[in-house]
């Protein structure tokens, strides 16, 4: 084995020891490795001669292949099983693309979240390293227990769904969790504000939930944004017991408190920024309406 | 001096020099220091004329400071050397960045990208005619039955001699493909990691030289132990006009600026020399990109599936 010294080579400094002892890398001696070019020839003989891989007659050589699940005139598989409806209205339900605990632990680690600041929607989406396309039904992320026993993080966020365990693994850390309603046309201006503000239309209302997200939302148990806040904080109180935990109290960190006790208007969409508002990147202005009827309707 | 050189550009060199002139560049500046001190000394010996070359005490360079500090790889260093005379002498010791001249050297990605850019201009004009395109063959040669021989229709039949040709090629046959960006990316790496290497990177302060006389560019080159083939890189692409002048008589000596860098010239010339600009601007782009994190949105729009 190549080395200097004492010292053994291995992995990458090998490779470039070894260079230093080769002749000069040029145009002539270096190649690809083996077959990774594919050369498109058409066989003759026994190198894939007379048929060419396609068979004799029928659907091989003619691509008439037949239409996908049929038997050539069996009563075919789809059709012999019993109709089972799992999926019924599939195209009409909200679907919140997941993300583990120790997806956002990592993203923590490696400095993508600001844990100094609580931590929404579009926080998630400025890590670029999720997508989020509303027009599929998507509306929002949920968090699922995966890395539930590694998380550490101290934070305030805000999710679209989040199971009970890891409603418990956050706020056993001392941290805050809520989960939140977007509709579509916040959803839009949330996944990327610097395109949204640069379209120069006013930031929208958040609508309220659809009938059948409200009982969700209105849940304290769920830490729905429309929840009474003292039942949330009984609700985190027996959560607290019934895993097992201590709850850590929030006072007790004065520096943090102010952060973790934000939370947005139900008809907010941004932090810091009111609905109605416009705001110019250009001349880094914000313009708030002042006529009566839009003040009416962005009040929430 | 400047006549001389409006004699030289006006005979024998290219327009393109022309238009370096025109353009205030310090080694101008640096030229008519040199010569005033030459008409000084008047000296007649070529080389002894250039040897006083002031400079502060070495080394000269020393520290670089590295963007995204490796945290698991050892940096490089290399000597930082002058072109102001023809004997190497070494101005300081820079550190280079491991993740772009100590990456692994990968001989398939380096041979990716040399035969992508062989292929991506390349146009085959190879071709051959099918039966329609044969000259006649509209008749049908013998009566079907009664001759006793074999059935045609065609003289031009593919079977027939003369006939045409089944799967030839036809033109024009386009060879281009996109190489993905990230292999692009390594194929710098690699390459500019084997060249240094094999010591056949070598780093200068900047392309000054004293003279416009192409045998200075020889004897350096000689002296040095570099090429034959040089490929002299800077950061901007408007060049010193001594060196554009010294270089421009011969083929092996080649100029290029940063945007132009690519695998196929560099493993083209035996040596690479760079700039300490132009070191800094490779380490910028490349590590910009490496630790970018919005990739996947900036490649979308450059996709070819993406319509």
């Amino acid at each position: 084995m190549a080395g200097v010294g004492n010292r053994v080579l291995a992995g990458t400094d090998r490779a470039l020891d070894l260079l230093r002892e080769l002749p000069r890398l040029s145009l002539s001696n270096i190649r690809s490795n083996p077959k990774a070019f594919k050369r498109n020839k058409r066989g003759r003989g026994q190198h894939g001669g007379k048929k060419h891989g396609a068979g004799n007659k029928g659907s091989g050589q003619r691509q008439n292949f037949m239409r996908l699940g049929y038997e050539t005139g069996n009563n075919p598989f789809y059709l012999r099983v019993p109709k089972e409806p799992y999926y019924k209205g599939h195209h009409i339900r909200r679907e919140y693309p997941p993300i583990s605990l120790m997806q956002l632990q990592t993203l923590i680690d490696t400095g993508r979240l600001d844990t100094s600041k609580p931590i929404d929607l579009t926080a998630l989406c400025n890590t670029k390293l999720f997508q989020l396309s509303p027009f599929e039904n998507q509306y929002g992320f949920q968090l699922t227990d995966e890395g539930l026993d590694n998380f550490k993080g101290r934070i305030n966020i805000e999710v679209q769904y989040a199971p009970e365990q890891v409603i418990a693994a956050i706020e056993k850390n001392g941290g805050v969790i809520t989960t939140a309603f977007y509709d579509a046309p916040s959803l839009i201006a949330m996944r990327d504000p610097m395109k949204f503000f640069a379209s120069g239309t006013p930031i929208p209302k958040r609508q309220m939930p659809p009938e059948n997200a409200v009982e969700y939302y209105t849940d304290p148990k769920n830490r729905g944004y429309l929840a009474d806040p003292d039942l949330v904080a009984l609700e985190r109180f027996k959560l607290a017991q019934k895993y097992g935990y201590e709850l850590p109290d929030l006072k007790k960190d004065p520096e943090l408190l102010p952060m973790m006790l934000e939370r947005k208007d139900p008809r907010q969409i941004f932090f810091g920024l009111n609905p109605g508002w416009l705001v110019n990147l250009k001349d880094k202005k914000i313009f708030e309406p002042e006529d009566e009827q839009l003040l009416e309707y962005y009040r929430s | 001096m400047a006549t001389k050189i409006i004699n030289k550009t006006v005979t024998e060199f290219s327009l393109r020099i022309t238009r370096c002139f025109f353009v205030p560049s310090k080694a101008i500046q640096t030229n008519a220091a040199l010569f005033q001190e030459r008409s000084e000394t008047s000296i007649t010996n070529v080389e002894e004329q250039l040897l006083p070359t002031i400079r502060p005490p070495l080394p000269i360079i020393y520290s670089r400071k590295l963007a995204f500090p490796p945290k698991f790889k050892a940096v490089r260093q290399a000597w930082v050397s002058n072109m102001d005379t023809v004997e190497e002498e070494k101005l300081g010791l820079i550190d280079l960045h491991p993740e772009v001249f100590a990456e692994r050297p990968r001989v398939d990605i380096i041979h990716e990208n040399v035969r992508w850019q062989q292929l991506y201009r390349h146009v085959s004009y190879a071709n051959t005619k099918v039966r329609y395109e044969v000259r006649g063959g509209g008749r049908k040669p013998r009566p079907q039955k009664g001759s006793g021989r074999s059935r045609h229709g065609s003289i031009r039949s593919p079977i027939w001699r003369g006939g045409g040709i089944v799967h030839g090629p036809r033109s024009p046959t386009p060879y281009f493909y996109m190489l993905s960006f990230n292999a692009r990316l390594n194929g710098l790496r690699s390459t500019l990691s084997a060249k240094l290497a094999q010591d056949d990177l070598h780093i200068v302060d900047s392309l000054d030289i004293p003279t416009d006389d192409p045998s200075y560019l020889e004897k350096l080159v000689e002296e040095r132990g570099w090429g034959p083939a040089v490929l002299f890189v800077d950061d901007n692409d408007i060049m010193p006009l001594n060196i554009t002048a010294a270089s421009d008589v011969h083929g092996h000596y080649n100029l290029m600026p940063v945007y132009g860098l690519n695998v196929h010239s560099m493993l083209k010339h035996h040596t690479l020399v760079l700039t300490l600009a132009a070191v800094e601007r490779i380490e910028e782009r490349l590590l910009f990109h490496l630790n970018r994190n919005d990739a996947a949105e900036a490649g979308r729009k450059h996709r070819l599936d993406s319509l």
